[in-house]
């Protein structure tokens, strides 16, 4: 029996009508009625602003709205089928929309975009949340052109963020990829982002898609891909980062989809990451960073609780994942009293390690070694929190480095550990 | 005594047009410039191609200064092309073998070396002083464009002898007449019956929409000008029923209506704005530019009709596109910046589609299909290139390629004595394209536009049909209906350079059998499903609906 195709037949008759392109957006989608429309408009404008002369496919990977996210996509098509349809475009503008089976997930969201990126040979395409509230016209041009015009294969983006958020980005996504692939790239896991067709086709091929990291994370790993497989990278300024409205999702799935892909990739790309020490800075256009510091009001409470009583009901897991030595220090530091709680970036960094290393022994089941980094991130999201609670945005950042340094000097730790004893 | 042809009021709906120099298509005396006796020799030609009218530049008395626009005498024939005796020898064979003859009227403006214009500049007080516009600053009808930006810094040019300004809206050596005065408007109608009374079948007016001037206006379509026209078609229609007007006027659709007036102004005008929409979709592989210039397009009287061309004596005029759609153009047909004039592109239909058979195909196979008289600009039949180094717009009125022999049989003068030099590179040169070679294969470009006249000859709906477009979800296809009466025909055009598949929604045509006009092959019957076509790169389908 032949293996069933992720683009319908009706997908695939749309995709016909549109023909090869140059550029090819991609908008996964789950009941986003109230803000895709917005990004539409900004990814309109943005394509017949720097881009008038591609041939340009927006296309929606829907995970079951129930909404009316997949009309208000097909009604931002530019065509002589719209009535009165936009003069200033050179070309039509199909906007498509396709519903992926199996329910949301953007990981199968994305391997739909792939597969239609390789089937219309897009030359430059883009993967661009629907939530992105306040996503401008110019991010097309700063993600795309650096694929289209100057032959990169992934463009990540860069943004401001305020010194308090992307506290998982900060503190285990940026330092540990730098540190393991020798690559500084400060958004691996980007909301938006560009990639070359060549990249796409690369990625679609990988035998990944039935697996965990298939439905959630993939995101993250085809930034890991890009480093392994020798792509070219860069990264771009787009400016204030886009805020959800949403609730922040589980941080147990978010783990799963971070530091689970992190660790697992590990094992795909061993001679890849093995062999390196240090790392190199990334092409980038505009600032490689930008920190906002008005005030904002973090409970850290919340955090040191959840911190002390993981330490205390996991006991028996964190003893098979970590060292003694680790260990130690952390119910150490779960028996101090808030204000003199603090989880170094040393220790951090040799659990998180320790973890890893755990995750490719498989000590015990690999997700039960994912959701136990969750209450120790915690400790030390407050720690990052205390530490940086009067910071400017120089020592935001000297103290993001100082951490990023210390997985790298720690390396060898890991390394060590791998195929070695705990 | 000259012949006339069958009065069908309408004829100009079912024509095929072949535009044609005198001057660059066969020379009969040696002198190395096309006449009279050579168009006439050649009519064989022009009957086996098929076309149905030829439209003639203009072949008056004339300075040349501007390939015979700039006209010093409106009665007589320049002595380069002939006498009238034998322009009235060529009109006879031309009707004698069914074909109309159209000729140019330059209303708007004369050569400066008319009479006219010499007893006017002579003295303030000369009787034909108020023959042309006169002023003694170059400050009024500041609201007029210059529209040969390239070589015109104003609209008005002093004039040393008679001291004052006079206005030109072209070169300035070209003085408009001034149509407020009723002297001028009678003694052009005078000229214009002096060609109908010969037995001519049409004027092509040109630059028809600046005739008249009034200040703090554009000096374009104004309601004067309009009253002149309007004057003159009702004398035409008065006392040479069947004779047909065809404005220039290089205007946007909804400004050109108005020259069709209630059917009582022009019978003809051309859609100059989708000409270069046509090369666009074509180049953009999309068919948004055609259709959405279409859509614009008003609806005209019953009795009138548009002129669709693809090249002719002019440069591409991009003057009626966006920038951004002019610099597109430029960029994709005019890279070199020697192919640019003015406002346009001066390149021969060929030249601008890179000599590709199958893209100057489907760009004739619009041209004969969609809602219009099409016109042939000469050597566009058998692919001639162009010359942009001979300047202005010389590179695309080059000799007619006859054969391979002697200054390509256009004539039998020493090669240095031809008005313009015949093309000689290995790819447009006349021993590489040329009649005598591609009349001799059933598959030439020749061969092929002949069959594809004659196909759009056998049914009227081509000239007289309505238009639907049907929109199909794939935008590289431009697929329409012609309908009248009971003749339907659908036309499906596949603008990219690759193979596409196609689902027509043609469910009202639902029962009727596709027959495919070139080779008369059955395709399926329309049923309820979408009908699905997969057409090769450039395809074009003309496909009659029958129902049986």
């Amino acid at each position: 029996m032949a293996e069933e195709s992720i683009l319908t037949d009706d997908f695939l008759r749309e995709l016909i009508n549109v023909g090869e392109v140059d550029i090819l957006i991609g908008v996964p989608t789950y009941n986003d009625a109230e803000t895709v429309g917005q990004v539409l408009q900004a990814l309109r404008a943005g394509l017949l602003q720097y881009f008038p002369r591609l041939r340009a496919v927006i296309i929606n990977a829907d995970g079951g709205s129930k909404d009316a996210t997949q009309d208000l996509v097909r009604a931002a098509s530019i065509s002589d089928l719209q009535h009165g349809s936009d003069l200033r475009a050179l070309r039509t503008l199909h906007c498509i929309s396709t519903q992926y089976p199996g329910g949301a997930s953007k990981g199968t969201a994305l391997h739909t975009i792939l597969a239609a990126a390789d089937l219309l040979r897009a030359t430059g395409c883009a993967i661009i949340s629907a939530d992105s509230a306040n996503f401008q016209p110019e991010w097309v041009e700063s993600l795309l052109r650096p694929v289209c015009h100057d032959n990169f294969d992934l463009v990540t983006p860069v943004y401001r963020r305020h010194k308090f958020d992307g506290l998982l980005v900060r503190n285990l996504l940026y330092p540990m990829t730098r540190a393991i692939y020798s690559r500084r790239i400060r958004e691996p896991y980007p909301a938006e982002f560009a990639f070359s067709g060549r990249l796409a086709g690369y990625f679609l091929g990988q035998d990944i898609w039935s697996q965990d990291v298939g439905r959630a994370g993939a995101e993250f790993y085809l930034t890991i891909s890009t480093i392994a497989g020798g792509f070219r990278l860069a990264q771009s300024f787009l400016g204030t980062r886009p805020h959800s409205e949403r609730a922040a999702p589980d941080l147990v799935p978010a783990m799963r989809m971070t530091a689970g892909v992190l660790f697992w990739s590990m094992e795909q790309n061993f001679s890849a990451w093995s062999a390196s020490m240090g790392s190199q800075p990334v092409p980038t256009i505009g600032p490689e960073h930008e920190i906002s510091l008005e005030p904002l009001r973090v409970s850290r409470k919340r955090l040191h609780q959840m911190f002390v009583r993981g330490v205390a009901e996991l006991a028996p897991v964190l003893k098979t994942i970590l060292s003694a030595q680790t260990l130690s220090e952390l119910e150490q530091a779960a028996a101090v009293p808030e204000e003199e709680f603090c989880y170094s970036n040393e220790s951090w960094v040799r659990t998180v390690y320790e973890f890893a290393a755990a995750y490719h022994k498989t000590v015990i089941s690999r997700d039960h070694i994912v959701q136990a980094l969750v209450p120790l991130y915690r400790g030390r999201a407050h720690t990052f929190l205390v530490e940086n609670r009067d910071a400017s945005a120089d020592e935001v950042e000297s103290n993001i480095e100082t951490l990023c340094l210390t997985f790298e000097r720690m390396k060898p730790n890991l390394l060590g550990m791998w195929d070695g004893g705990k | 005594m000259v012949l006339a042809l069958p009065q069908d009021g309408l004829w100009y709906k079912d024509a095929v047009i072949y535009q044609v120099h005198v001057r660059a298509f066969h020379d009969s005396n040696g002198d190395g410039i096309g006449d009279f006796l050579g168009l006439a020799q050649k009519l064989d030609y022009v009957q086996d191609l098929g076309v149905t009218a030829l439209w003639l530049m203009p072949f008056f008395p004339s300075p040349l200064r501007d390939d015979g626009y700039d006209i010093s005498d409106y009665q007589s024939v320049h002595p380069h092309y002939g006498t009238l005796d034998e322009f009235k020898l060529f009109l006879n064979a031309a009707h004698e073998r069914g074909i109309r003859v159209i000729i140019e009227m330059v209303l708007n403006h004369t050569s400066d070396q008319h009479p006219w214009f010499q007893e006017s500049r002579s003295s303030p007080s000369n009787p034909r002083r108020g023959w042309y516009v006169w002023s003694d600053t170059d400050t009024r009808y500041r609201g007029a464009r210059i529209i040969f930006i390239d070589t015109e810094l104003s609209n008005w040019a002093w004039d040393p002898v008679s001291k004052a300004y006079y206005w030109h809206r072209f070169f300035s050596h070209q003085p408009d007449l001034n149509y407020d005065n009723p002297a001028v408007r009678e003694e052009m109608w005078n000229m214009m019956k002096f060609w109908l009374d010969m037995g001519i079948d049409g004027f092509r007016l040109d630059a028809v929409p600046y005739l008249v001037e009034r200040d703090g206006t554009n000096c374009e379509n104004l309601p004067e000008t309009h009253a002149v026209i309007k004057d003159y078609r009702a004398r035409i229609d008065q006392q040479f029923p069947g004779r047909m007007l065809l404005a220039e006027a290089n205007q946007w659709p909804a400004d050109l209506r108005p020259y069709f007036g209630d059917g009582d102004e022009f019978q003809m005008a051309f859609h100059f704005p989708l000409m270069p929409r046509m090369f666009m979709g074509l180049k953009l592989e999309d068919r948004k530019p055609i259709t959405e210039i279409l859509q614009q397009t008003p609806a005209i009287p019953e009795n009138c009709q548009w002129c669709l061309f693809l090249r002719n004596h002019d440069e591409l005029t991009l003057e009626m596109v966006t920038d951004m759609e002019r610099d597109y153009m430029y960029d994709e047909y005019a890279h070199d910046k020697s192919m640019r004039l003015n406002l346009g592109i001066r390149r021969r239909l060929a030249p601008l589609l890179d000599n590709d058979r199958r893209r100057i195909e489907l760009m004739n196979g619009m041209l004969m299909s969609l809602p219009g008289t099409p016109i042939i600009y000469y050597g566009d039949e058998i692919g001639m290139g162009d010359n942009v180094k001979l300047g202005d717009r010389n590179g695309v009125r080059t000799p007619m390629q006859w054969n391979g022999g002697w200054n390509g049989g256009f004539s039998v003068a020493d090669p240095e004595s031809l008005y313009s030099p015949l093309l000689l590179n290995p790819v447009y040169g006349f021993q590489a394209v040329n009649v005598q070679s591609q009349k001799r294969f059933e598959h030439s470009l020749f061969s092929w536009t002949k069959h594809l006249i004659n196909v759009r000859k056998s049914m009227p709906v081509f000239g007289r049909g309505s238009i639907e477009f049907l929109y199909p979800a794939n935008h590289r296809v431009l697929a329409y209906v012609r309908q009248s009466g009971k003749d339907s025909i659908l036309v499906v055009n596949n603008l990219s350079s690759s193979a596409q598949a196609v689902e027509l929604d043609l469910r009202r045509y639902k029962g009727n059998i596709l027959i495919e006009m070139f080779g008369r092959n059955i395709f399926p019957r329309v049923g309820d499903l979408p009908y699905l076509l997969t057409m090769g790169p450039y395809q074009f389908y003309w496909f009659r609906l029958r129902k049986i």
